[in-house]
């Protein structure tokens, strides 16, 4: 195992979906598997320390205006890009953590790493 | 008898600053108003024996249909203006202008604040409007002696408003289009007040909202007894609910050269609302996916008519509450003669603002606003 990296579970007992918690410098980092990809973010929501990490992975709504007097067209987009905490719905770029309503707001991510089968949480990007 | 001395002191403090008021009153007749109408209109109005001002004041003023007498009983007067007994003159103006110190006007039909209300039908809305524009253009308005108007929008009837839009295009005297936010069903926000908003963006013509809803709205049916009331609650709610519904609807982003003002409500409701707004856009952004940034940024965009500035607050909560709107985002307004109207020396008496931000809110944001 390589430095600084923190051992999570095997890549062949993740399912989509699972969420799996390790302490990273004393932060308690969530890792998931959404649609393939793995992903990490600090589980403590910016807004009031909620458990962010167990929330809901979705897909993010765009509005696009096309003309005046038309409905503002909604559209989901292809993949689930975002994470909710289920304390209040702040809501998350789940790649890159920036608040989707301020990108300012920033959820803490880390790398993930799969080693020899082990997926592991690396630094805080 | 000589000028009393504060007075005096007040006159020339006042001298060394060019004032625009961006809400000024002008208390026309129904008479005369009607002279405009087209028919049947004209013909209905002159047979309803209905006074040539309107609702009458005394009648309110111990059973009221609105919440009582806003002159308080006899308590205010009015020097320099024919209001509330009498309908306005056209001479009158200037003398009121004078009297407080104001040096350029942009005037609001006073009727109108009740019309909007109006649920019966959009029709009667329009045939008053368009009258409105055709009366203050013909015999009030002169912009040579820095009079102005702003056009009554009857947004109910987008046709007819689109009209009006096309009737003072290029026009001098017109400043700008105002749409009053008490009683707008659905909010004007919606889809359907699109086509307006496209029109003033492509005139460079200010949208000016202006509030009411003291005696007009749900809280006289609801039981409210008071002015004092439903005065508070209503001129705050009407403006605080058209600034959400255009901002999370995404007006400002569909439109975003359009100029927008709201007047009337004073400046402290504002940081309440843009920091609730905001509370609430972090968790639920995806309600306003057209936004770009946070909805108390799109507020604080908006231009504000001062009046009624809230003087006797706490100077510090005050300060903050300019300084979070932002003293180049507002524009004196007097709402002269009404009730409740501010001078001038409200925004020169603040002790938190530099000279440039007094001349700003005095008269030069306004003349930016209104290319005046």
């Amino acid at each position: 195992m390589s430095d600084g990296l923190v051992e999570v579970k095997p890549a062949d007992a993740f399912e989509n979906g699972d969420r799996e918690f390790v302490q990273v410098d004393g932060t308690e980092v969530g890792v998931m598997q959404v649609e393939e990809e793995y992903y990490a973010l600090q589980n403590s929501c910016l807004h009031d320390g909620g458990p962010v990490c167990t929330g809901k992975t979705h897909r993010k709504l765009l509005g696009e205006f096309t003309e005046p007097g038309k409905r503002v067209e909604r559209t989901y987009t292809d993949e689930e890009c975002v994470i909710s905490c289920p304390w209040h719905g702040w809501s998350y770029d789940i790649e890159t953590g920036a608040h989707l309503g301020n990108e300012d707001l920033k959820l803490p991510t880390y790398e993930v790493v799969v080693e020899d089968g082990v997926v592991y949480v690396g630094d805080r990007k | 008898m000589s000028q009393p001395e504060t007075e005096s002191r007040r006159a020339e403090d006042l001298d060394s600053y060019h004032v625009i008021d961006c809400d000024c009153h002008y208390m026309e007749s129904f008479t005369d108003v009607a002279e405009y109408m087209d028919e049947p209109w004209k013909t209905k109005f002159e047979g309803s024996n209905f006074d040539e001002k309107g609702a009458k004041q005394n009648l309110s003023s111990f059973f009221p249909f609105s919440t009582g007498d806003r002159q308080a009983h006899g308590k205010i007067t009015r020097e320099h203006s024919s209001y509330p007994d009498s309908p306005e003159t056209p001479e009158r103006i200037r003398e009121g202008m004078s009297s407080i110190g104001v040096d350029e006007t942009l005037l609001i039909s006073h009727l109108i604040l009740a019309g909007a209300g109006t649920t019966a039908d959009d029709t009667r809305q329009s045939a008053f409007a368009k009258a409105y524009v055709e009366y203050m253009s013909e015999e009030v308005l002169d912009p040579d002696d820095g009079i102005y108007g702003l056009a009554p929008i009857p947004y109910a009837d987008i046709d007819a408003s689109l009209e009006i839009l096309e009737r003072i295009e290029g026009s001098e005297a017109y400043a700008g289009a105002c749409f009053v936010t008490a009683g707008a069903t659905p909010p004007l926000g919606n889809r359907k007040y699109d086509p307006l908003y496209e029109r003033c963006e492509d005139m460079g013509l200010p949208a000016v909202f202006h509030t009411g809803g003291a005696g007009l709205d749900e809280y006289v049916r609801g039981g409210y007894q008071e002015m004092l009331e439903t005065h508070t609650l209503g001129f705050l709610e009407s403006n605080m609910s058209q600034i959400v519904s255009l901002v999370v609807q995404g007006v400002p982003e569909k439109f975003p050269d359009l100029d927008v003002a709201f007047m009337e409500s004073g400046v402290t409701y504002l940081p309440s609302l843009i920091t609730r707004l905001d509370e609430e856009y972090l968790k639920r952004p995806e309600e306003a996916p057209l936004l770009e940034k946070e909805p108390g940024e799109y507020i604080t965009d908006f231009y504000y008519g001062t009046q009624p500035l809230e003087v006797s607050a706490d100077p510090e909560f005050l300060e903050k509450c300019v300084k979070m709107v932002g003293p180049e985002q507002l524009m004196y307004a007097s709402d002269y003669p009404h009730w409740d109207y501010d001078r001038p020396t409200t925004v020169i008496d603040l002790p938190f603002l530099s000279e440039d931000e007094k001349r700003g809110i005095l008269s030069e944001n306004a003349a930016e606003v209104f290319g005046l």
